[in-house]
């Protein structure tokens, strides 16, 4: 078993409500944030593109966040979640560098100001600071909701199919751009859409096999959901040496070029 | 096709290819400064050790333990848990650099306590008779244990950071020996510093090898950048940061000027005159002690990440 998700770029609308379900559910802190909704315009000639990828922790197969960890705070499980003991950790940030998709968060205390800086906390905070304390001094990120997804699972539920045992920002897409589910069984939603629908991790060549996929996604023009399956091979990463050379390889010559 | 403009200003770095910064800002200048000391320190404590120069071994174990190791744990978000990154606590040193650095630190104070120690009896000629043989014994033995500790506590922090892929150009072998290089060059400027105050140091021979080990810096250093520039898109926008960017002042005037022409010059000078005088060998000193200092923040401050999204703009 190992948890993935299923990222479609077509269906976004950047509408944040990932964002937002990730904040209630984690009481994040204000300027604390898992997921991430990044978008760029692009001149694609007759008129302006907007290019969007909503980002969290890749939950990587081969995480070298696991690996950089000298405390041992971030750990992985057997179902693939990368996830980081707050009590372990020293902040030592050796993490937040190492992340190649830069999802690590240092919590410094100026990322906690209360939602109204100067004002009380208001109750929804001080529940937050009782339910879901966060530790100032060390590093967070996305845990794809892993208390849900054990809760759910004890009570025979199936994540990705039971809303109570899904992750909050997978529940609250109103567009449905968001799937999750089991990426060792080729059964599940998330399984046939990567196949069906080339799906494709970010930054294959190095190696850490994100558990994130991305399909139907559009890049100035091009259709970019082709996956880099050639990219797994050894002789091939040798010519990915660039982004710009694996940017071309997905969507196509017309990219990137002058 | 080059993007016109990016929303979310927030998540920016995520876009573009961005500088780090936990490692250099705010807090993050603890750990350069650590490093720096890393550097002075156990280069130092490695000169000194060749040269017998015992006050050089103190001053190189003290750089260690009282600025290099209270940088590290000050820096810490939590720093009351530092002792989570030693082994028996973590067993994390199996796959990170930064428990076995951590590791190779308290070992090499250790070892180079207790050689401290039996060279400082041998010396003054406190042990006598049978005991004699058996300290001294025990002192090459921890010469050998503290050398051998002290070039791998010098080198960890290149490992550390050439393990890390997302910045391609820490991202290569040469980073730690840049970093083991320099950090013999800057030991024999500081021996020089040291023979000039307690005696008992040729400085014409120092000269002689901080002559040899500046070239050979230069050369890595020059090499360092050269495999950069062909690796990636974005390790050419390091170098480009470094020799004409943001960073270049550091780079051209501390690096280049101070840490390697100076010196070079200096001792160049020393060639000719057998020894220089002292007033330039203080300048040629604190000229190289600046350019370490400027080696380990340029080396710091142009680590980019790449962009976690291919986009036009391609990196």
């Amino acid at each position: 078993m190992r948890w993935g998700m299923v990222i479609n770029l077509a269906k976004c609308t950047r509408c944040h409500g990932c964002v937002a379900a990730c904040r209630i559910e984690h009481f994040l802190p204000l300027h604390l944030t898992w997921p991430r909704l990044i978008a760029w315009e692009t001149d694609a000639g007759k008129k302006l593109e907007v290019s969007t990828y909503p980002v969290r922790c890749n939950h990587c197969k081969d995480a070298p966040c696991v690996k950089v960890c000298p405390t041992g705070a971030t750990q992985q499980r057997e179902d693939g979640l990368v996830w980081i003991d707050q009590n372990k950790c020293a902040g030592c940030r050796y993490c937040v560098v190492a992340c190649p998709y830069q999802n690590r968060t240092f919590l410094s205390k100026d990322k906690d100001p209360g939602y109204f800086p100067g004002y009380s906390l208001t109750g929804f905070e001080k529940k937050g600071k009782k339910l879901y304390p966060h530790q100032a001094g060390t590093t967070e990120k996305c845990n794809f909701c892993m208390e849900r997804i054990d809760a759910g699972l004890a009570n025979g539920l199936k994540p990705g199919i039971d809303r109570e045992a899904t992750p909050a920002c997978v529940n609250t897409c109103q567009a449905g751009a968001l799937t999750f589910g089991d990426l060792d069984d080729p059964e599940s939603e998330v399984s046939k859409l990567i196949r069906e629908k080339d799906g494709f991790q970010l930054h294959p060549e190095y190696g850490t096999d994100p558990s994130i996929y991305y399909i139907d996604g559009k890049l100035c023009g091009c259709v970019s959901n082709k996956a880099p399956l050639e990219a797994t091979t050894g002789s091939h990463i040798q010519h990915l040496s660039t982004i710009e050379d694996r940017a071309k390889e997905i969507f196509g010559a017309g990219v990137g070029g002058k | 096709m080059q993007p016109t403009r990016q929303w979310m200003v927030t998540h920016k770095w995520m876009v573009e290819p961005m500088q780090q910064t936990e490692w250099i800002e705010r807090r993050g200048v603890m750990v350069w400064l650590a490093e720096v000391f890393t550097s002075l320190g156990a280069g130092l404590y490695l000169v000194s050790l060749f040269l017998n120069s015992w006050w050089g071994a103190l001053i190189g174990w003290l750089i260690i333990c009282l600025l290099k190791l209270p940088l590290h744990i000050i820096y810490l978000g939590k720093p009351l848990r530092f002792w989570r990154l030693m082994p028996p606590f973590t067993n994390a040193w199996r796959t990170s650099w930064y428990p076995r650095g951590v590791f190779f630190t308290v070992l090499f104070t250790s070892f180079a306590f207790v050689q401290l120690v039996t060279t400082y009896l041998i010396n003054n000629e406190l042990v006598l008779g049978s005991a004699l043989s058996s300290v001294v014994a025990a002192d090459v033995v921890f010469k050998i244990l503290a050398g051998i500790t002290a070039v791998l506590t010098a080198m960890y922090g290149g490992f550390m950071m050439s393990y890390c892929k997302s910045v391609p150009f820490w991202n290569t072998g040469l980073v730690p020996i840049v970093f083991i290089i320099t950090g013999i060059a800057d030991g024999l400027a500081l021996i020089m510093a040291v023979g000039m105050g307690t005696g008992g140091i040729d400085i014409t021979a120092v000269e002689s090898a901080s002559r040899f080990l500046l070239v050979i810096n230069a050369i890595l250093i020059a090499s360092l950048l050269l495999g950069a520039s062909y690796q990636s898109s974005t390790a050419q926008l390091s170098v480009k940061e470094l020799v004409v960017g943001r960073v270049a002042v550091a780079f051209w005037l501390g690096i280049v000027t101070l840490g390697i022409i100076i010196p070079l010059l200096v001792s160049i000078v020393s060639l000719f005159a057998e020894e220089a005088s002292t007033n330039l060998l203080i300048f040629a000193i604190a000229s190289h002690t600046l350019g370490a200092f400027a080696l380990k923040y340029s080396i710091l401050k142009v680590g980019i990440h790449r962009p976690i999204v291919p986009k036009v703009s391609a990196y």
